[in-house]
């Protein structure tokens, strides 16, 4: 037991399959999550965005209209977005590296793909609460941190050295502040 | 991919913590157990559920045969898209993995008017055959033997039009 108190928790799901946030919405009650809004496509779903101010989305990528790349975009980099920290969790039946990868370059916290699983979400969710990436701004994006992070549960020896041992994808920081 | 400069990195406050409180101590299995839970009782729904996104995805193909606009074509991928992810939760493995090809078919053909209809028509027919005779088993030899034939025959169409083009 860690004593989360998900009730305290806002939070949005959008999906344009109403049984896809049925789903979500059930587990989510049984994590304890009372405060949950739902949207149907990326134009409800700024207007929650901006009216509750949810605390984390889930946020499908495949929906008529504003897709969920777009709307994570939009939540990162628009003047008008209410939290350009909001954490994301992208919940798609893409599965492709490529789409992992669009993903993350559009501001995304977490990709995750379905067929969901309980579990799954669950550890989503603690990913964005305990392990929070920092954020990083350049000419052309901003968003979580794209690097990998680093392996804390490895106690093993080093396995690589130099330039090697690197894991950077893409954001190489020079500057850091608080 | 060349490094970006400059380039700021911060941490803004963790407020999901604040609010949530607790500590991290593994995976809370009573939580996992109800939600678990949860999901059992909705799965007297599942039939309904994806018998209607079966019914969406007959629709979404017949308004693509009638007119192969991209919203047209739009509609149909995001309807089959939608079965490649939810098929499996709902305990129809098998048409998750057809509508994965369809998917497939749609996504990788540039021109609408190159998608072969008989082969789009092909998927949607043995996914509603995989719904109507309740085929859940993943190891179904007739079902797994369809499949592969679909899969391997969008790879042809694939390869076919792409390298014409």
């Amino acid at each position: 037991m860690n004593g989360y108190r998900f009730d305290r928790l806002k939070i949005l799901v959008v999906d344009d399959n109403q049984h896809m946030r049925k789903l979500v919405v059930t587990i989510l009650q049984a994590f304890g999550a009372i405060q949950i809004f739902e949207a149907s496509d990326g134009e409800r779903a700024w207007a929650i965005l901006r009216d509750a101010n949810p605390d984390v989305i889930l946020l499908d990528w495949q929906m008529d209209g504003m897709n969920g790349l777009e709307f994570a975009r939009m939540v990162r980099t628009s003047p008008n977005s209410p939290n350009p920290f909001l954490p994301i969790i992208m919940l798609t039946g893409h599965t492709h590296v490529d789409h992992v990868r669009q993903a993350r370059d559009a501001g995304v916290n977490e990709f995750l793909a379905k067929p969901v699983s309980v579990k799954a979400i669950f550890t989503r969710l603690i990913s964005v609460i305990e392990h929070p990436r920092p954020f990083v701004r350049t000419k052309s994006y901003f968003g979580p941190c794209r690097r990998r992070r680093p392996n804390d549960e490895y106690r093993g020896p080093e396995r690589r050295t130099g330039a090697e041992g690197t894991t950077a994808l893409d954001d190489s920081p020079v500057a850091a502040s608080k | 991919m060349p490094k970006e400069q400059p380039i700021e990195l911060f941490m803004p406050p963790n407020m999901l913590k604040a609010k949530v409180g607790g500590t991290f101590a593994g995976l809370d299995m009573a939580a996992i157990n109800r939600a678990e839970a949860a999901m059992e009782t909705l799965k007297v729904e599942f039939s309904d559920w994806i018998a209607k996104d079966i019914a969406r995805l007959g629709e979404a193909y017949d308004a693509f045969v009638a007119n192969k606009s991209a919203a047209c074509a739009g509609d149909l991928f995001r309807a089959s898209h939608d079965l490649k992810g939810q098929a499996t939760t709902f305990e129809f493995p098998l048409i998750a993995r057809v509508a994965a090809s369809l998917c497939k078919l749609m996504d990788a053909l540039e021109s609408h008017d190159a998608v072969p209809l008989q082969l789009a028509d092909a998927h949607v027919n043995a996914i509603r055959v995989i719904h109507r005779d309740k085929i859940k088993d993943i190891s179904d030899l007739t079902t797994l033997t369809l499949v592969e034939e679909l899969e391997a025959r969008v790879v042809k169409a694939v390869a076919y039009v792409t390298h014409k083009g």
